[in-house]
């Protein structure tokens, strides 16, 4: 007896490991995973997947999505245990990271077939450097491009007797109005959040400064333009028309500007068609606008706005590498880029379909001035990252946190973050 | 029976105990002394990325001693225990007393005081900001105050005790409960009769005899204390210019792990909390001694 109750425990034993490693698909198909951060772009990304799968029948993906924070945790642990996602998003700030390591596949190759410079021929220089690793390679393909803007609140602009903001605002302008609507209204003007992408870079570049140098080996917080820029953003909390970083932390500038408090902030344009859908009582009452202009700029001609983009990438060791570098092939053709597009996900990187992102607003009789977005494409600017950048990223931003809430002043802050830079990236590059 | 000589029947209970335990110290082990072990490593290590490390000496430990940030939250993280522990217990062990008292509809309080252990930490945290929230908080609103409950520097890390206090008074009041039902009534009847006050019995019949309970959940609370992390980091953002006032250790660890990638720092710090720990501990240890009281 006893001998027949320890045989049965033994083989459930058994049962129960078998079935732990048995996750194989039993239907015969491909599984991929694509993991993915935004789940507003979830259905553009099943477009896609579903017009990939419709052509290879014998394919199955499986759209994943985490939130930002989780992502990167998750991706780095799956890199370490070598389980990475089939398919992913991959972003500037962590690209070089993930490459330099040799974690990504080279996908510089992937479309010799097609054409030997289809790269060239259907990405900006922008796109290709954001999927870029330091040795010069592609570890992605480029998935969309962005910008920042500024976006305003029509209805305090009326109120306040005050033009809205056009091409040729700059700097002064920007103050001019935010007084007077603070002034007339009572609300606050423009919104200056702490933040790097969607708040002083921007600043810094159309001051005719720069965060990193050209080969991103110094950074550059320490230039007389750069100071100018900084000085000028950070300088306007202490303005009655702009709320202080404290207000900041409980409210962000967004839900500020949709509780109609504030009259202007920054946003990037892959938030446009969210804020559309959540807050339909504001449609019509908001439109954006190109950022403003540095009016006496040290050098340049003062215009400047930061874009990033994401690309598709899979891992260089995965198991089923050559069905995942099949896909992100797709990914990158103009029929899925649209595709992408057209579901309102974000701009395509691909040249000639970035328009079709305008579908996302076809639904909504209230016209943003999308247009504006457009164009700042053309004097835009790379978002800034180095191979140290995951390193630097969160230490710069707290020293500028210093500066806000009044532990340092500016220049002790900038020397700091100068040196946080110069250092974390010297160390990176004698690494590797 | 002698050393050495152990009758097949008992070997094989033994193998049979050893057999019953061993999930839960493969467990152990694999879950809990394995990390520990790589965690100590990996403190005298530098992250090159990906799970590889090279070794780098104290070099950890020497950046950690020297860095601002680190001791401020060392410093943040005891005035957290401070805040909480003493308060904490004092207030739940009046708690419990006053449920394990004679009073109407005490189920319904017991089950209301217990309440914030049965709901999500994050869940919690997310209506406490709204509670603090400067501008539309209603804490400010009753009061007429204009305190930046979350985000000045001088007050956040308090707010942060008084969620703290406010979710643990459940667990730890109903431990101490248990505690107190134990004592058995005929003390409390001869101490009437001997006509002693209440006051007096609470001292020396109810304190002695809930002693062994209290120290357990003041042990448990105050490791809680220390090793806090999910409170700090759902109320304070990494933007908040309270954080470096507000950070608690983990939350320290948690950054320079996670967020900046250097997780050789990140285990460094993690190796002090448990030092830290240990020897908060070793001197609870030693001063039961002197109150607390094992005698029934």
């Amino acid at each position: 007896m006893r001998k027949i109750s320890r045989m049965t425990a033994v083989t459930l034993s058994l049962l129960l490991l078998l079935s732990l490693t048995g996750c194989k698909a039993s239907d015969g198909k491909t599984h991929l995973t694509f993991q993915i951060w935004d789940v507003y772009q979830r259905p553009g990304m099943q477009a896609m997947c579903d017009a990939y799968t419709a052509q290879h029948p014998d394919v199955v993906i499986d759209v994943q999505a985490t939130s930002w924070g989780e992502y990167w945790t998750k991706l780095e642990a799956a890199a370490e245990s070598s389980t990475l996602p089939d398919i992913f998003w991959m972003h500037t700030n962590q690209l070089l990271y993930y490459a330099d390591f040799g974690m990504l596949a080279d996908v510089t190759h992937l479309y010799d077939d097609v054409s030997d410079d289809y790269y060239e021929e259907h990405f900006s220089e922008i796109s290709r450097s954001n999927a870029s690793g330091s040795d010069g390679k592609l570890y992605g393909v480029p998935k969309d491009k962005d910008n920042g803007h500024l976006v305003y609140n029509k209805e305090m602009f009326d109120a306040a007797g005050v033009g809205y903001p056009n091409d040729d605002w700059t700097w002064d302008d920007l103050v001019s109005a935010s007084e007077k609507i603070y002034k007339t209204t009572g609300k606050y003007g423009f919104m200056a959040y702490n933040d790097d992408q969607l708040g002083y870079w921007p600043f810094v570049y159309q001051a005719g400064g720069y965060i990193l140098n050209d080969d991103r080996t110094k950074a550059g917080y320490t230039q007389p333009a750069s100071v100018k820029g900084i000085e000028f953003y950070v300088g306007m909390q202490d303005c009655d028309w702009c709320p202080t970083q404290t207000y900041f932390t409980e409210t962000t500038p967004a839900t500020a500007f949709f509780s109609q408090v504030g009259a202007m902030y920054m946003e990037g344009n892959w938030n446009l068609p969210q804020l559309m859908e959540n807050y339909p009582e504001m449609r019509g009452k908001w439109d954006i606008a190109k950022l403003p202009k540095c009016p006496d700029p040290v050098s340049g001609d003062g215009r400047a706005t930061m874009s990033n983009g994401l690309c598709y990438s899979t891992g260089a060791h995965g198991k089923q590498l050559e069905a995942a570098l099949d896909v992100i092939k797709f990914f990158g053709t103009e029929e899925a880029q649209r595709i992408q597009g057209e579901n309102g996900a974000a701009i395509p990187a691909y040249l000639g379909a970035e328009e079709t992102w305008r579908n996302a607003f076809d639904a909504y009789d209230e016209k943003l001035d999308l247009d504006i977005i457009f164009e700042q494409f053309d004097y835009a600017v790379q978002a800034v990252y180095n191979s140290a950048s995951p390193v630097w990223k969160s230490q710069v931003l707290d020293q500028l946190t210093k500066v806000y809430s009044g532990d340092q002043d500016l220049m002790t802050g900038l020397e700091h973050m100068q040196k946080i830079v110069d250092t974390e990236t010297a160390r990176k590059l004698a690494e590797d | 029976m002698k050393k050495g000589k152990i009758s097949t029947a008992a070997r094989r209970e033994q193998a049979w105990g050893y057999l019953m335990i061993a999930p839960t110290i493969i467990g152990l082990i694999v879950l809990n002394v394995w990390p520990f072990i790589q965690t100590i490593y990996a403190s005298f290590c530098k992250h090159l990325g990906f799970g590889h490390y090279k070794f780098v000496g104290l070099e950890n430990y020497v950046s950690m001693f020297q860095d601002t940030d680190f001791w401020r939250a060392t410093g943040n993280t005891l005035i957290f225990c401070v805040l909480t522990v003493p308060v904490g217990i004092f207030i739940s062990l009046l708690v419990a007393i006053l449920l394990n008292a004679k009073v109407k509809f005490k189920g319904g309080f017991r089950t209301i005081f217990f309440l914030p252990m049965v709901c999500a930490p994050a869940a919690v945290t997310m209506v406490w900001r709204w509670i603090f929230n400067s501008e539309y908080g209603i804490l400010n609103q009753i009061f007429g105050s204009h305190i930046a409950w979350i985000t000045d520097p001088k007050v956040a890390l308090i707010s942060c005790a008084i969620v703290a206090v406010w979710s643990s008074i459940g667990y730890d009041a109903v431990l101490l409960l248990s505690g107190l039902q134990n004592i058995s009534k005929s003390y409390y009847e001869a101490a009437s009769i001997d006509g002693a006050s209440k006051i007096t019995q609470f001292f020396k019949i109810t304190l002695p005899m809930v002693s062994p309970t209290l120290f357990v959940t003041m042990i448990m609370r105050l490791m809680t204390s220390l090793k806090v992390y999910d409170l700090i980091y759902m109320m304070v953002e990494e933007t908040n210019p309270a954080l470096t006032s507000v950070q608690s250790l983990i939350y320290l660890f948690y950054r320079e792990s996670f967020v900046a990638g250097s997780r050789g720092l990140g285990s460094a710090i993690a190796v002090w909390t448990v030092l830290i720990i240990g020897v908060a501990t070793v001197f609870q240890f030693i001063g039961q001694k002197k109150w607390v009281n094992y005698e029934v």
